[in-house]
């Protein structure tokens, strides 16, 4: 019996690295971005844009890849303020969706976080492993969405062919 | 087939599914629900097993994981080997092999070590086989004593799968604390995860005929199963062991027969807020003369047989117990009709209790087991009153023994809380405990069913231990281990020899190591240790309990990780370009997949690497370097942390230009190399070595979050943001102006050491000019999304001149030539820079950096260094393997160094080398020598640079 899973390897999406203190970035990139969210390892989203709080002064922008363009001419990531750093990142991550009833048997093989919705809510979003790398997690809409450093993009592929008996599409 | 010991009636076993199976070369017949042992025993099988050190025949012991004896190797496609057969459920087709004997347990020629026996006292071969040395003798003897073998091919079909759990509670063992247990805490909305080990749930309820509010207590099982199946908040699994209980309550949980057909077992990781430990008890042993022999079996299991799966070990049972257990066996044995010929029971004073259940039993008190008549099959026990009057032979096929009882205490104490004594009980209990568990049931003590569940009615549990029988009429060997052949005059011999401690003990014996872990024996020898030095139990202590608590295959530990993701691997974009084209792929530092060369057919490594590396020196070369680490460093106090990082000076550099550095650890050796750019007046770009990527990464992030969290300095990583050709050799300027860029590519505009934005080949691009080559290169950085087509553009435009592609093996011959250093060659966790040449990168005009203090204190003590310096084989076709030794004159003396690489250089066509040797500096013209195994070879030192002293290439 193979899981009842629907394997998606994602393609770019455009993806930016904020760093800096929050009024900083606020100041900077004024209504460019969505509010940023109140608690660590959530998201917010508005105008086709997600902003994911990772970690300490350190959040990631992503959005659809045909914004990539206008994210960055707004941002400005090479005229920011010292104060705050903004770097593209969106060739950084491989993305994979992992969605369908059996989603969260697949997510217990692949990652070692507790993702039970009553711990990993629909806003919630951080940085864990799957299958051993360091892996941002989220979920999505039937499942969870998880990124590795894009070097590791085909191994997490193989990998989860592997659990599933089943290639991504 | 007949099935001759099988109860017309009776157990838990489906007898309209009979299941064939082979046992040594022999077929046989079971049914579903049998174990293998089962099984066995209903077609008459007695002698299943010889003995790991002796040889001597053994039949089944035990019923469950405790079964000490009968250990098998698994054939076809479930191979395995040493499992008890108690554990492993019969299916159609199994076949299996008892270990340890040739040609089978019935007739074994290893039988004769039972004649040497007496030259073979525990810790034999510590005092014999010396000379002319042990190993000489160890592999025969591990043969003679060895268990089966792994399986030689990996499982035909299936796979194995791990993953994780987090459970509120997670309750090990489904017996009737558990499922009391779960049934708590599921109906209190917890997240439960319930594991067992056995097939089905009910634990002893299964093998007993007790009841709980005046019905049968499998009703009440069966309820709690049911009502916990339509929890949604409860994991129920059966056949799966917690085997292990590690740190922070993560308990690993072995799963076999999971109900996905491709898993062969299923290994879990549960992380539990609380852990409930309700793994019941093991019945122990009694030790007595003959007690191993074939048909002498725990009286719990015997019961198990006859009530569970519908078996008579025998016809005419006998009892030997210190406590109430037995009693109810005895009365379930003769409600199924076997004869039960006696009860010897060494206590002077039975409870009235137990009495009862067995009014028609011939019951005879403060009476031992002495000795067994039998050598293949029990015909008789010696039946030694303890007063001392005459012993005489009650004849039985079967001695059911009981010595008393241990909680399962393994998981309780692997998670390192702590057990206490029992007298009353004459067990260890738990006592305090460390992580957020408790223990409930017959693991807690509470050994009835009526201290458990509300209702409940059993028999009251009293004993009085006899850690062995000790009277003038004992007969034959009395084993404390079954499985390793333990004796108590072994453990006496231990005690002789100053093994005092338990844990020597263990050590020296073996006792209570192995695939049971000791389960039925190691209070016996505890128990003979506190005798024999006349002291209280409690003041002996226990061993280690580790896990696991039963064995577990590794392939279930592994998961998924075999085959193409036994390793991690990591690609570039032009991973696949690589191997279409011919590349021999390997990993070359951080698990990056790299081409090490591109041979023609028929072409051989060492004439690639030529081809390649004259490309490069000739013409143009191109390699694809993405894998280099590479950080983003934005902030006011970036310059000021490079400064402090790096032993050279990098604040003072302008917009878009770079600088080679070394980073230095706290104790002032090479961390790594690279190269730092700035961008403009706070952005920074640091390129790292490959394999060093993440440890500087790590390095700087905790120096900012610990030393320096006031200072203002972000790390973004971008190794993967930026991949890049570089292209390099005499034509790599051609190549970029045939791709087209708007960059000016002049040496003037666009010095050596710089880095430029532009467009390359209609791609955003980021350039730098820096050389790992020696020759003029052009570091062309874009976007993985664009590296495909910006390197079949490269290839394209770089036709005309010959361009081909450069392996890892070509970049190392082309930076030997150079002398530049290698992280893992001359960079080997010793040397400073000072050792390899490179004084001029301790910067002399900072007041401080990282690692400075270590390397001046350690310089200032005068000691000899080891130094770089290139080496020429004085025969120019003599290569030096790298690594070799380099010994005064060549003498068998201690090193004085190494040759760190050695290439076949392209421009000098001969050999070349690198070398650290003692005062290397200060030896230039002299002659080193190498020292092999057969062989010396003389070599002239030099200078470490082989080509382009001056760097004019590189800066052209």
């Amino acid at each position: 019996m193979r899981y009842d899973v629907t394997l998606q390897r994602c393609g770019l999406s455009a993806v930016f690295d904020l760093k800096g203190a929050a009024d900083a970035l606020r100041n900077w990139a004024g209504d460019m971005l969505p509010p940023l969210p109140d608690h660590p390892n959530t998201r917010t989203g508005g105008g086709g844009v997600e902003l994911y709080h990772i970690g300490r002064k350190h959040w990631l922008a992503r959005a659809p890849l045909a914004q990539e363009e206008v994210l960055e001419a707004q941002l400005k990531p090479d005229a920011c303020p010292a104060e705050i750093s903004i770097v593209r990142v969106s060739d950084t991550l491989s993305f994979f969706r992992i969605t369908g009833p059996d989603a969260s048997q697949v997510m217990a093989i692949a990652c070692p976080l507790d993702l039970h919705e009553t711990v990993f809510g629909a806003d919630a979003v951080t940085y864990s492993e799957l299958f051993g790398l360091k892996a941002l997690v989220l979920r999505c809409e039937g499942g969870f969405e998880c990124a590795v450093e894009q070097s590791f993009g085909d191994m997490v592929e193989d990998y989860l062919t592997l659990s599933c008996r089943q290639k991504p599409v | 087939m007949r099935l001759s010991s099988r109860l017309t009636t009776g157990g838990r076993i489906n007898r309209d599914r009979p299941l064939r199976f082979r046992f040594n070369g022999k077929d046989y017949q079971g049914f579903d629900g049998d174990t293998l042992a089962s099984a066995l025993m209903a077609n008459g099988v007695r002698v299943t097993a010889r003995s790991f050190k002796y040889h001597r025949p053994r039949g089944i012991v035990g019923h469950g994981p405790e079964e000490p004896a009968t250990l098998v190797q698994l054939e076809g496609e479930d191979a395995a080997g040493n499992c008890p057969a108690t554990a492993v459920l019969l299916r159609e087709g199994l076949s299996a092999r008892s270990v340890n004997c040739w040609p089978s347990p019935g007739f074994d020629l290893g039988g004769v070590a039972q004649v040497l026996a007496r030259f073979l006292p525990a810790g034999f071969y510590y005092k014999t086989f010396k000379w002319p040395g042990w190993h000489l003798f160890e592999p025969s003897i591990r043969k003679a004593a060895g268990l089966a073998p792994a399986p030689a091919q990996p499982p035909s079909s299936g796979h194995f799968e791990a993953r994780r759990a987090h459970a509120d509670v997670l309750i090990a063992g489904a017996g009737p604390a558990g499922l009391q247990a779960a049934l708590e805490a599921g109906r209190a909305g917890k997240r439960v995860f319930l594991a067992d080990e056995g097939s089905e749930a009910g634990g002893s309820l299964l093998n007993r005929t007790l009841s709980i509010g005046g019905r049968p207590a499998l009703d009440w099982v069966a309820n709690a199963v049911a009502e916990l199946c339509g929890m949604e908040n409860v994991t129920h699994l059966q056949n799966a062991t917690v085997w292990a209980y590690r740190e922070h309550n993560l308990l690993m949980v072995n799963e076999r027969c999971p109900e996905q057909d491709s898993i062969l077992e299923r290994s879990w990781r549960v992380r539990a807020g609380e852990v409930v430990i309700a793994t019941g008890a093991s019945e122990r042993a009694m030790v007595f003369g003959g007690n191993d022999r074939p048909g002498v079996m725990l009286a719990a299991s015997v019961q198990a047989y006859v009530n569970r799966w519908g078996v008579a070990p025998g016809k005419r049972v006998a009892l030997f117990t210190n406590n109430n257990s037995a009693y109810a066996v005895a009365a379930d044995l003769a409600a199924a009709g076997l004869i039960v010929t006696a009860i010897l029971d060494s206590r002077r004073h039975i409870p009235q209790a137990a009495l009862d259940l067995v009014p028609d039993l011939p019951v005879h008190p403060a009476t031992v087991a002495a000795g067994i008549f039998g050598h293949k099959r029990v015909r008789a026990v010696l039946a030694a009153p303890l007063s001392g009057d005459l012993a005489k032979w009650i004849r039985c096929d079967v001695l059911a023994h009981s010595g008393g009882w241990n909680p399962t205490v393994h998981l309780w104490s692997q998670s390192r809380s702590s057990l206490r004594y029992d007298e009353d009980l004459a067990a260890f209990l738990p006592d305090s405990a460390v992580q957020n568990c408790r223990a409930v049931g017959a693991a807690a003590g509470d050994l009835t069913l009526d201290r458990i569940v509300a209702g409940g009615a059993d028999l009251p549990y009293a004993i009085e231990p006899l850690w062995r029988v000790d009277v003038p009429v004992q007969r034959g060997r009395a084993f404390l281990d079954i499985q390793n052949d333990v004796l108590v005059s072994d453990v006496h011999l231990a005690l002789r020899e100053g093994y005092a401690n338990i844990e020597h003990v263990k050590r020296y014996t073996t006792g209570g190591m192995g695939v049971d872990q000791g389960k039925t024996g190691n209070i016996n020898i505890i128990g003979t240790v506190a005798m024999q030095q006349g002291v209280p139990i409690e003041q002996i202590g226990t061993t280690t309990f580790r896990s696991p608590y039963t064995p577990v295959s590794f392939g279930a530990i592994a998961g998924l990780r075999e085959g193409t993701v036994l390793l991690p691997y990591r690609h570039t974009p032009v991973t696949q370009w690589n191997v279409d084209n011919g590349a021999v792929m390997y990993e070359a530092g951080a698990r990056w997949q790299r081409p090490g060369y591109f041979p023609k057919p028929g072409e051989s490594l060492q004439e690639a690497v030529n081809r390649e590396c004259r490309a490069v020196r000739e013409a143009v070369g191109v390699y694809d370097g993405s894998p280099l680490g590479t950080f983003e460093l934005k902030g006011r106090d970036v310059p000021r942390f490079l400064d402090f990082i790096y032993s050279n000076v990098m604040s003072s550099l302008k917009p878009g230009e770079g600088r080679y550095g070394l980073m230095l650890s706290d104790d002032g050796l090479i961390l790594d190399d690279g190269v730092a750019f700035r961008l403009d007046d706070h952005r920074w770009l640091l390129s790292t070595s490959t394999g060093h990527a993440d440890v500087v990464n790590q390095h700087m992030e905790k120096l900012l979050q610990t030393e320096f969290a006031d200072w203002h300095a972000m790390i973004t990583t971008v190794t993967s943001q930026w991949n890049n050709a570089t292209i390099c050799g005499p034509h790599a300027r051609d190549v970029m102006q045939a791709l087209g860029t708007d960059i000016d590519l002049s040496p003037q505009a666009f010095p050596f050491m710089s880095i430029r934005d532009g467009m390359v080949a209609g791609f955003p691009a980021r350039v730098a000019r820096v050389s790992f080559t020696g020759e003029l290169s052009y570091e062309v950085n874009v976007a993985p999304r664009h590296l495909m087509a910006l390197w079949n553009k490269v290839m394209e435009a770089g036709a005309p001149f010959a361009i081909l592609p450069v392996g890892s093996e070509s970049n190392h011959v082309l930076r030997v030539e150079k002398g530049f250093l290698s992280l893992g060659h001359e960079v080997d966790g010793t040397v400073d820079a000072y050792d390899l040449g490179m004084g001029w990168v301790m910067s002399k005009t900072k007041p401080d950096y990282l690692g400075k203090r270590a390397v001046m204190l350690r310089r200032a003590g005068g000691a000899t260094r080891r130094e770089l310096v290139g080496i020429l084989p004085q025969d120019p076709n003599r290569q030096i393997p790298e690594g070799a030794p380099l010994t005064p004159a060549g003498c068998k003396e201690a090193t004085e160094g190494l040759v760190t690489a050695c290439v076949w250089s392209v421009v000098n066509q001969r050999w070349v080398g690198l070398a650290l040797l003692e005062n290397g500096h200060a030896r230039q013209g002299e002659t080193a020598h190498v020292r092999l195994q057969d062989e010396v070879i003389p070599v002239s030192i030099t200078k470490p640079v082989f080509h382009d002293p001056d760097g004019t290439r590189l800066r052209s």
